[in-house]
């Protein structure tokens, strides 16, 4: 059964639209990460299925059971926000069990789920402390416990990291996989950090300007990114894009002679004469002899940074800049020129125009 | 720089501020003690020293008693009322409604009029022949006749209290409504998810982040209505029988009416040792909520 449906959601902020129809079905146990830049509406979203803003057109379905016009306490879901929300002058025990308290719950049978979630979230030792007397990552914890201690069908995080350093956002994010895996909850999870989203989500919807442009599972949208946007937006460092143009003969990469023969699932696909941006992933090239048997791009090398695990390559072919994730010991001068071959896998096509990827 | 010539440095940039401070207020204060201790009139004479006759006078006198007692009710009555109104005025601003930024200028009206146009204002309202409150009241049949509001010693000082709260609370207002906007959406949200209903909202959180601004307020308007003078003097001058007579307007008999120097200054100083312990004791007491909040 679905857990949250959301049907055609639209939300206008007088003349702008913020929102622009948003369908999203999701099955209980899942792990949805809205993943978007600064200001697409993930928040928004995230607002209109927790009842805190109004949509302006849609349904939104939990359980099976519509919620328009409910009020966020009677939805069955729990939220966390970005900076905690928590109140200031209650300790951590009474935070944790607010919302078993506003509803009325006894105090013994509060008081065993609050022991129980704080032990799940190691926080037993911090119950009579004020949210002051705690660190950010505690914080944090509390937060996540206050909304785990209800049980709702549905658990909404809006950037619940972001205001974490570093390292314990990694280990915060660690915990949330584990929690995630250990209960099984359905969460819908909001972040602009795409490492985040391949790490947590069991699907990730990819926002831009209130629309879906994605939703399919991590490897989906990194494998086979839908439009232009999604393959920039997601992988780190971004996908390589070079303009180019359909040829009878293969792929014409623009300032360059030298022919790519066009993969065999595209030969349908791309008629002659189109351009094209042609998306290959920097850890998808590898450094090869220059022997014209495969399918390699000859790149004029201007950088090489070593970041540990991994060298970093800079260059430019026929003008067009490329970056090559190599492995760290990979002996390469600045200033050679070096032919990077790909698999055919790993040649993406997007139409110059549409920015839509071409099928396969 | 070490510790000690940051001081002394510091001490030298302050001694002009220091000495025009000693000037105004030093000189004038001590000037009061000294003539606390004489029978001194207003005019004429030095005065002769009396110790601290004056001081035993007034405590036991019952004039003092009675503006003591006078002081403390309109006080406390209109300074409850002022944080009464002022907080709900707030919450009420708080909301999203047409017309809302209108209605907060609106609001602080009141109290930017200077406090002898409103005291003027309500002495209209007043009026025991033709002033609108007489007029409303009997026109809906809550009154038979007309009253004398501000003539009849049962009715003048809950009067000059209602005035008082009309000028005042706006300022209360204001500052619940500073506090209230400081309130993170995202703790009314959370509390929402949550399941608070208002009264607990307002308890946990809200409240929180009204009670440092509201203690300020608190210490600001009972400090002030303590040495109130002007509203009752323009309205009542302290009358009728007495039954206005705050303890600012005793010292003004005292002092200028009846022309003892000696004895006004004496009362004057015991209102200011008055009006110093309670401002210590809110001190205290804005500390202590300040830091349970931090
Ligand atoms: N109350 C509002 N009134 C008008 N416009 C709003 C309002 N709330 C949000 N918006 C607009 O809607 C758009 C989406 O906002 P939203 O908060 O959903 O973004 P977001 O994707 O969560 O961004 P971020 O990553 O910065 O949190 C923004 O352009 C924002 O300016
Ligand atoms: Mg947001």
């Amino acid at each position: 059964m679905s857990a949250l449906e959301i049907e055609n959601i639209r939300k206008t902020y007088g003349a702008i639209e913020t929102l622009k129809g948003i369908d999203i079905s999701l099955d209980s146990g899942e792990f949805l990460v809205l993943l978007g830049s600064s200001g697409c509406g993930k928040s928004t979203l995230l607002n209109i299925i927790a009842g805190l803003a109004e949509a302006s057109g849609g349904d939104v379905r939990i359980g099976g059971r519509s919620v328009l016009g409910v009020h966020p306490k009677d939805r069955d879901i729990a939220m966390v926000f970005q900076s905690y929300a928590l109140y200031p002058n209650l300790s951590v025990r009474r935070n944790i069990g607010f919302g078993l308290e506003m509803r009325g719950v006894p105090t013994a049978e509060r008081e065993k789920a609050v022991l129980e979630t704080a032990k799940l979230l190691q926080i037993e030792n911090l119950l009579d402390r004020k949210p002051g007397q705690l660190s950010g990552g505690q914080r944090q914890r509390v937060a996540i416990g206050r909304a785990l201690v209800r049980k709702p069908q549905v658990f909404l995080f809006d950037e619940p990291l972001s205001n974490l350093d570093a390292k314990l956002r990694m280990e915060m994010r660690t915990e949330l996989k584990r929690l995630h895996q250990m209960l099984g909850t359905t969460i819908v999870y909001v972040t602009h950090d795409q490492i985040e989203a391949m790490t947590l989500a069991t699907r990730i919807a990819v926002m831009r300007n209130g629309r879906i442009e994605q939703l399919g599972t991590p490897e989906e949208v990194y494998d086979h990114p839908a439009t232009l946007y999604v393959a920039g937006f997601v992988g780190s460092p971004p996908m390589n894009v070079l303009d180019g143009v359909a040829t009878g003969e293969g792929l014409r990469l623009d300032g360059s002679d030298r022919l790519i023969a066009l993969p065999v699932h595209f030969k349908n696909a791309v008629p002659s004469g189109k351009r094209v941006k042609i998306g290959i992933r920097p850890e998808a090239l590898r450094l090869v002899e220059d022997d014209d048997r495969q399918p390699a791009l000859k790149v004029a090398v201007e950088v090489v940074e070593l970041t540990g695990p991994e060298l970093v390559v800079t260059g430019r072919v026929g003008g067009q800049r490329v970056t090559a994730c190599l492995p760290p010991r990979t002996k390469l001068a600045v200033g050679t020129t070096q032919a990077f071959a790909f698999d055919d896998d790993a040649l993406h096509l997007f139409d110059a125009e549409t920015e839509l990827a071409f099928g396969r | 720089m070490s510790g000690t010539s940051m001081t002394t440095r510091a001490w030298l940039l302050l001694l002009p501020l220091l000495a025009v401070m000693v000037a105004v207020i030093g000189w004038p204060l001590a000037d009061t003690v000294g003539l606390s201790f004489t029978d001194a009139k207003l005019v004429g004479t030095a005065g002769n020293f009396v110790g601290i006759d004056n001081y035993v006078k007034t405590i036991s006198g019952s004039n003092f008693q009675r503006s003591l007692i006078t002081t403390a009710e309109f006080a406390i009555i209109s300074v409850f009322a002022e944080m009464v109104l002022g907080v709900l005025a707030a919450l009420l601003l708080n909301q999203q409604f047409y017309g809302r930024t209108v209605l907060r200028g609106l609001m602080i009206l009141p109290w930017a009029l200077p406090t002898v146009v409103n005291a003027t204002l309500w002495r209209l309202i007043y009026n025991p022949e033709y002033g609108a409150l007489n007029a409303a009241l009997t026109q809906i049949g809550l009154l038979d006749a007309y009253r004398s509001w501000l003539g009849e010693p049962g009715t003048a000082l809950a009067s000059l209290i209602v005035a008082d709260c009309w000028k005042n609370f706006p300022l209360v207002a204001l500052i619940a409504l500073a506090a209230l906007q400081a309130v993170p959406r995202d703790i009314t949200a959370a509390s929402l998810v949550d399941g608070a209903g208002p009264f607990s909202r307002f308890r946990f959180v809200i409240l929180p982040y009204l009670a440092g601004p509201l203690m300020v307020a608190l210490v600001l308007r009972t400090i002030e209505a303590f040495k109130v003078f002007d509203i009752i003097w323009v309205m009542t001058r302290g009358g009728p029988a007495n039954s206005t007579r705050t303890l600012s307007i005793l010292v003004y008999q005292e002092a200028f009416s009846f022309q003892r120097a000696g004895s006004g200054a004496s009362l004057a100083l015991i209102v200011t040792l008055l009006v110093a312990v309670l401002a210590a004791a809110y001190a205290a007491l804005v500390r202590k909520t300040a830091g349970s909040n931090a």
